[in-house]
């Protein structure tokens, strides 16, 4: 598919030529007067979250200034509310067809908006109005055209992709500034310089370059050397081609081979402080223009930005962010409207102060607001001089899925001591192919006949009931009957929600499992796959190293978690203050939301100044890269599971306070020692409770979600994609909501397999009178 | 002597080890703003930032208006997760009927069930019945349907009291529903609590609910409003450890103040399988 490389447009932005007076562009009020007189009860929904505080305010007084223009509309600014880089809900709400007017989107997501029939197109209106001025805005804006060339919406910032560096490291090793057209040899040569081991302990403390790893950052060092993702009509990988396999060599090198860079910068890494902002590395990137926002911080040193080094040519990617208007707006026009004051004069200044990106519009780009002559960078300017050589990611309807596929792959390349890079290049692009052919054929298949799925699920219902009725046994007499209808009636409202919440759902689950459908379409409009989506799973190595992960999870996290609560059990089963005390500690890890517990572990775990690798190094143990490193990664999420062993301590707790401990005498007196007593008497009066916490401790950990959605999004690799991670990507983010479905089914047949077995098997060990009791 | 004092010192070691990770999100919150992973303990006796919890607050938005919608939801939730599982989980212990079995496998079978299994066609449920942006889809599920634990819980407390007390009101001619609400219920007071607190926990840190059904920004919950500080520019990690520590206190305190029923509730359901 064809790059949006920046056309013809961006020589008369540079010359600054077309710039028209700032106040005349503020006012881009409506032009045309078809605008009814009547405003009550009319609202505008608009969810513009610019994923920062400072902002609000200026959404505020645009909201007033609407509601002052058009006496008795309702503006009504919602807040996005999701985690990192999720933008799950104007997708909601495109699903349940709810009213949104102007919503941002990621230019990587514009591809399957549109695809998907989701934005109203803005031609028109623009067309229409004769405030419009195209040259007003850099060409970053054709990053929202179709085919066609029609405008879907307008910048709200961008930003190309550029190096950062410590001025005051590279002086202090005899260094020069990066030139602007500085090479990946000069690169390397002063990341050489740089990398240095300052308190002699053994351990590198001071790196060259701190590297990006996430596939926009990496994809730049292929263009610069020649290479590309796919090929021009958007149906091949280039990715195994030699271009990108000696990027992807070149970029590994400085990690394994030369051991100048590091890889601390990862984006789940963005929260804490890096080694480039506590003066450890020379050069960060490549990287966009939000860090600037965090650097702020920076006291120590003087640092700043440079183009990236070139290869064979000079290249960048390119961020971006947009202003567009959902299909499910209900007033067109008044979006269209509240868009152009989005990106208008004011707002957009707003934007540059704050400094998330660089602002699409030209007279804000180039105006005091954003390049900031006394605060650092110095070079703000270098974001607008890269334009000519960046370029966006290819604008695929899939782009998401495409890049999921490839950053698992990828993140092995670069993370992995030993990878054969050409082979994993080969492999990456043999999984594009693949995908892409099939997503080619996606449109040709059969709908889903009109009302199937209602029919699906009312006869389901029906059969289920029918089934419960003829086989519930003989019809007893009349006052067991009447025992009966009380207790029919008692389980009237469980039986509803098991219906409406918990049955309906799955069976519809069921019936889309076997269609492809995206959540941004119609239900109606679901095609007919059969058991397609069930065969992919069977040849998915995503889902298979999916699965794998969840099963060592839960085959560690389950017994070492039964092992530790009974531990902590037995020592803390006395009555004692202390005793008691100390399980109150113990337990109130249990309660803490997981949203909390993911963040705070996240910190502790932080390879480089987290709490934990501290200790283990002032120990002189290894320091795993725990959330970074694929073979850590599962271990560091049993470690936050035991974190939370509390509720089954309790549990144990009661069960050992309500055994006998007669029994336990008895064997006291007779001679048995400790661990004879244990095995012997006690754990055969624990065994019911045993069973009940490894049944509840498997069903919690085969539902892994929230810790792996807010650390660590499924890396490094596929290392900790856990299952219900992996049918939420499927489902939210690839938009194949068929697939996530037979994922989803998939997990609770082995999920019901499991506590099947477990509970069969129990017979042999759980003790046998106390079996009788349950 | 020697026994006593190393299994002090192991308990001692297990309870700050366990605490630790909050102690840490506690020192986080209190250090200077940009400080980031790099403060120490030793720092806050000479620069304390207690206002750390004052912007983190005012961040989160209209702060009032969100703690009122979490307790109006959280109160709703454990009113009918209560009453509901209950009463299924009376009719389960106390009632011969044919089918139980089968139904009670079926209660079992949605413990089975992931949430985002069912997320979408769930919405799609609300959307028909016009209750998106109401509280009506958090507190709903747990009105109807009732967690599937818990009515496993209710069961298996039922199943332990003993049968003449509800057979001398049989014969009295009491209803099962009267039974169930004037000698049953009174009866399971630890119960009530235990699962009280679990609802609790389970409302107050809900965050997918919210995510997906609250759009507007005054129906917003303090979860909701908590995860928005994920956001990926200007976060700052102590404002987040403060706000986390915000929404985290009415949970300790909760427990705190019901710790000795949840206990015996929780003795109850260990004890009597």
């Amino acid at each position: 598919m064809r790059e949006r490389r920046l056309g013809p447009l961006r020589s008369t932005c540079y010359n600054g030529a077309a710039m028209l007076p700032g106040a005349l562009l503020a006012c881009c009020a409506s032009s045309w007067s078809a605008a009814p007189q009547e405003w009550r009860d009319r609202r505008l929904v608009v969810m513009v979250d610019e994923r920062s505080f400072e902002s609000w305010p200026g959404l505020v007084e645009l909201e007033r200034e609407f509601e002052a223009r058009y006496p008795g509309l309702d503006v009504r600014l919602t807040d996005m509310g999701g985690a990192v880089g999720q933008q799950d809900k104007p997708r909601f709400m495109l699903t349940g067809d709810l009213q949104l007017d102007v919503a941002r989107i990621d230019v990587t997501e514009f591809g399957a908006f549109l695809a998907e029939g989701a934005l109203v197109d803005l031609e028109p209106y623009f067309a229409r109005d004769a405030s419009w001025d195209a040259t007003q805005y850099l060409a970053v804006i054709d990053g929202m055209r179709d085919a066609r060339g029609h405008l879907y919406g307008l910048t709200s910032t961008f930003s190309p992709y550029v190096m950062y560096y410590n001025r005051d490291l590279l002086r202090a090793h005899g260094l020069d500034a990066p030139r602007p057209d500085w090479t990946w040899d000069d690169l390397l040569a002063a990341c050489r310089a740089t990398t240095v081991d300052l308190d002699g302990d053994g351990r590198i403390d001071q790196f060259g370059i701190s590297l990006t790893q996430w596939l926009q950052a990496v994809t730049p060092w292929i263009w610069q050397n020649g290479g590309d993702l796919l090929d021009e009509r958007g149906e091949r990988s280039r990715l195994a081609e030699p271009e990108a396999v000696a990027a992807l060599t070149f970029v590994r090198g400085l990690l394994h081979e030369e051991r100048v860079a590091s890889f601390d910068a990862s984006f789940d890494n963005q929260l804490s402080q890096g080694l480039f902002q506590a003066g450890r590395a020379a050069f960060y990137g490549p990287v966009g223009y939000w860090e600037t926002y965090r650097f702020k911080y920076i006291e120590d040193f003087e640092w700043d930005v440079a183009p990236l080094p070139r290869g064979q040519r000079a290249a960048t990617s390119l961020a971006m962010t947009a202003y567009v208007v959902p299909r499910t707006s209900r007033e067109p026009e008044l979006a269209y409207e509240f868009v152009r004051a989005l990106a208008g004069e004011r707002f957009q200044r707003l934007l540059a102060r704050i400094g998330n990106g660089v602002p699409g519009r030209i007279s804000a780009a180039r105006s005091v607001d954003f390049l900031k002559p006394d605060v650092a960078p110095a070079s703000e300017h270098v974001f607008l001089d890269v334009l000519p050589q960046a370029r966006f990611m290819p604008p695929l309807a899939n782009w998401r899925k495409i890049e999921d596929l490839c950053s698992s792959e990828l993140q092995s390349i670069l993370l992995l001591e030993q990878c054969d890079v050409a082979a994993a290049c080969g492999r990456m692009a043999a999984r594009t192919d693949e995908y892409l052919a099939r997503e080619r054929v996606r449109a040709a298949r059969p709908r889903l006949p009109e009302g199937t799925l209602a029919l699906a699920l009312s006869l389901s219902m029906l059969g289920a009931l029918g089934l419960f009725v003829a086989r519930r046994g003989p019809r007893p007499g009349r006052i067991a009957r009447a025992e009966e209808r009380s207790a029919y009636a008692m389980l009237v409202p469980w039986a509803l929600g098991f219906c409406a919440f918990f049955f309906g759902p799955a069976l519809a689950t069921l019936v889309v499992s076997l269609c492809e459908w995206s959540p941004l379409r119609e239900l109606g409009d679901a095609r007919w796959l059969g058991v397609d989506n069930y065969a992919r799973l069977a040849t998915d190595p995503t889902f298979q190293r999916s699965l794998a992960a969840t099963a060592s999870y839960a085959a560690a996290s389950v017994p070492l978690g039964l092992l530790l609560a009974l531990a902590l059990a037995l020592l803390l089963r006395d009555e004692g203050a202390l005793a008691t005390g100390a399980r109150t500690l113990v337990y109130v890890p249990a309660i803490v939301s997981p949203v909390i517990v993911a963040a705070v572990w996240r910190f502790l775990l932080d390879p480089d100044r987290g709490l934990l690798n501290d200790a283990l190094f002032r120990c002189g143990l290894p320091t795993p890269a725990w959330t970074r490193d694929p073979d850590w990664v599962v271990p560091s999420f049993v470690l936050m599971s035991l974190w939370s062993v509390g509720g089954q301590m309790l549990v144990f707790v009661a069960a050992l306070k309500a055994a006998d401990r007669d029994l336990e005498d008895a064997a006291r007196i007779d001679g048995a020692g400790w661990w004879r007593r244990l095995w012997h008497v006690t754990l055969p009066q624990l065994s019911p409770v045993i069973l009940f916490n490894a049944m509840i401790g498997l069903l919690n950990a085969f539902q892994i979600f929230a810790q792996p959605y807010i650390v660590t999004q499924g890396g490094p690799g596929d290392a900790s994609r856990f299952l219900v991670l992996y049918l939420y990507e499927s489902g939210f983010r690839h938009l194949d909501m068929g697939y996530a479905s037979a994922i989803a089914w998939v997990l609770f047949a082995l999920l019901a397999a499991l506590g099947f077995t477990l509970w069969r098997c129990s017979a042999r060990w759980v003790h046998q009178s106390a079996r009788r009791a349950a | 002597m020697s026994a006593r004092v190393l299994r002090w010192v192991a308990l001692v070691v297990c309870a700050s080890l366990f605490a630790l990770p909050l102690v840490y999100m506690l020192s986080v919150s209190l250090h200077r703003e940009g400080t980031g992973l790099g403060g120490s303990l030793a720092d806050l006796a000479h620069d304390a930032h207690p206002e750390n919890y004052g912007v983190a607050l005012e961040k989160m938005g209209d702060f009032p208006r969100l703690l009122a919608n979490t307790v109006v939801v959280t109160v709703l939730s454990i009113a009918g997760q209560l009453l509901t599982c209950s009463l299924a989980g009376y009719a389960f212990a106390r009632i011969e009927f044919r089918g139980r079995d089968a139904l009670f496998v079926a209660v079992l079978a949605t413990m089975m069930l992931p949430e985002q299994v069912s997320a979408i066609p769930r919405f799609l449920v609300f959307r028909s019945l016009g209750m998106v942006d109401t509280f009506a889809p958090l507190v709903l599920p747990a009105v109807l349907g009732g967690a599937p634990f818990f009515i496993f819980l209710f069961r298996q407390y039922f199943l332990t009291l003993p049968a003449e007390l509800t057979e001398a009101a049989r014969i009295d001619g009491c209803g099962h529903l009267r039974i169930w609400w004037s000698i049953a219920l009174p009866l399971a007071r630890p119960m009530l609590v235990t699962v009280g607190i679990f609802t609790f926990l389970a409302a107050w840190n809900d965050f997918w609910s919210p995510l997906v059904y609250l759009f507007s920004p005054e129906r917003s919950t303090l979860s909701l409003a908590l995860a928005s500080f994920n956001r990926t520019y200007d976060t700052a990690v102590e404002h987040m450890m403060a706000a986390s520590a915000v929404v985290l206190a009415p949970c300790l305190i909760v427990y705190f103040v019901a710790q000795k029923l949840f206990l015996r509730g929780v003795q109850v359901a260990a004890s009597k399988h």
